[in-house]
């Protein structure tokens, strides 16, 4: 599975846009908000500017001025500087995904994959699979420009609640 | 922007660009727009005995007497029905006519309509991988989406231009859940069938249709004028119609 983090790469990049997320009140989402930097973990981290504040940065972006000053939690995220959150890990149907999102302010510079593990099923499946590969070279995501996925199901869903719930935990609401 | 709402048993994922409008009147839109989402999902769910279309279904509702818009989707099932030869065909499902293969894709057009005339710049709303769009992300860029790999969650079939809606049906991930309506049977049905056009509700139901009724669906496609088709059949071989926007 070496090419995925790519492959959330390339989907990263439709979400550069981002300005400012609206939290979904459907989504059952873990309050007890496990923090949040994964200094170190991945290269889109960098070191925060030292500081004693136990508040998330706040988005800065004109249309996030509406947003309710954050709460204090358990997060010991910086005020100022690039934060960094995980997603839940969420079943994506061949296995488990979640992802780690960079912010800084209200822009999110980075969606890596934190975790992905692949059932055996599937690949039992891959191993199984008499079906011919498609004539058309199989596309890699490295180099995909694309703004979405058609067809793609559980794959996309765990994808985006999980990056929505790394989101809340950055207080992106 | 980008908000993320679970509705209808998957996940709705907006992309908005606001533009000009005030990011504060883009999110309205948008939560406007997942309101609209599930009110028509309480209309339409066949997992609800109760819901206006489970009714229906049962012959305890008439359409007179239901919401507008079942009598609206049903009559988009029938010009869906017609297009594609008959492959789609809400009439010849177990338990009633069911027209969740049109339904989905109709939803979503609605959803993104609402936050079309907010006026933003440029928005995507993709439901599950059914997906309608508006505007272009950069200006002369239109959407590019990526067409799920049937048999690999790591890659992508293809990648083609969407101005307006793209529909992916296929037998993957979700099990043979198609069903031929000629034969009321399940069958083994295409491995991919997408379709694009300036409907997502019709680009939907036909890609529905495609993924069952294969090569013939796609020779109804290359006969019509607005929309386009992509079929990985259940070999691997591949086929479209010919102004599919394949790109790079």
């Amino acid at each position: 599975m070496k090419r995925y983090p790519v492959v959330i790469g390339a989907t990263a990049a439709g979400l550069a846009g981002v300005l400012s997320f609206h939290s979904s009140s459907a989504h059952p989402l873990t309050n007890s908000v496990k923090v949040a930097k994964d200094a170190g973990k991945g290269p889109a981290t960098t070191t925060p500017p030292t500081t004693t504040s136990p508040k998330v940065t706040q988005p800065t972006s004109p249309g996030s001025k509406n947003v309710p000053t954050t709460t204090t939690t358990t997060t010991t995220a910086p005020s100022a500087g690039p934060s960094t959150a995980t997603g839940t890990a969420e079943q994506y149907g061949y296995g488990v995904l979640s992802v780690r999102v960079t912010a800084s302010g209200a822009k999110i510079t980075a969606v890596q994959v934190a975790r992905l593990q692949t059932a055996d099923s599937y690949s039992q499946q891959i191993a199984n699979q008499v079906i011919p590969y498609l004539r058309r070279e199989v596309l890699s995501l490295q180099s995909a420009r694309i703004n979405g996925i058609s067809g793609a199901t559980y794959t996309s869903e765990a994808y985006a609640l999980s990056v929505q719930s790394a989101l809340d935990r950055l207080h992106h609401k | 922007m980008a908000h993320v709402e679970q509705a209808m048993g998957t996940v709705f994922s907006f992309t908005v660009y606001a533009g000009a409008v005030s990011h504060t009147r883009a999110r309205e839109a948008v939560g406007d727009a997942c309101a609209l989402l599930h009110r028509l999902d309480a209309v339409f769910s066949t997992w609800d005995r109760q819901s206006p279309m489970s009714r229906v279904r049962r012959g305890e509702l008439a359409l007179a007497d239901a919401p507008s818009e079942v009598g609206d989707v049903l009559g988009l099932c029938t010009t869906a029905k017609e297009l594609s030869g008959g492959w789609f065909d809400p009439w010849a499902m177990p338990g009633g006519v069911d027209p969740t293969g049109l339904v989905k894709g109709w939803a979503i057009e609605r959803a993104l309509d609402v936050v079309r005339v907010s006026g933003v710049q440029a928005a995507l709303l993709n439901g599950g991988g059914d997906i309608a769009a508006h505007g272009e992300p950069e200006p002369g860029q239109p959407w590019r989406i990526g067409i799920r790999h049937p048999w690999r969650v790591d890659a992508l079939a293809c990648i083609v231009a969407v101005r307006r809606s793209v529909a992916t049906s296929g037998s993957y991930e979700r099990g043979p859940h198609l069903v031929d309506p000629h034969s009321g049977r399940a069958m083994p049905a295409a491995a991919s069938a997408t379709v694009t056009g300036p409907s997502l509700a019709m680009a939907d139901a036909l890609a529905t249709a495609l993924a069952v009724g294969g090569d013939d669906v796609l020779a109804r496609l290359t006969g019509l004028k607005d929309y386009d088709g992509y079929l990985i059949r259940a070999d691997g071989t591949e086929a479209s119609t010919p102004d599919m926007a394949f790109v790079d």
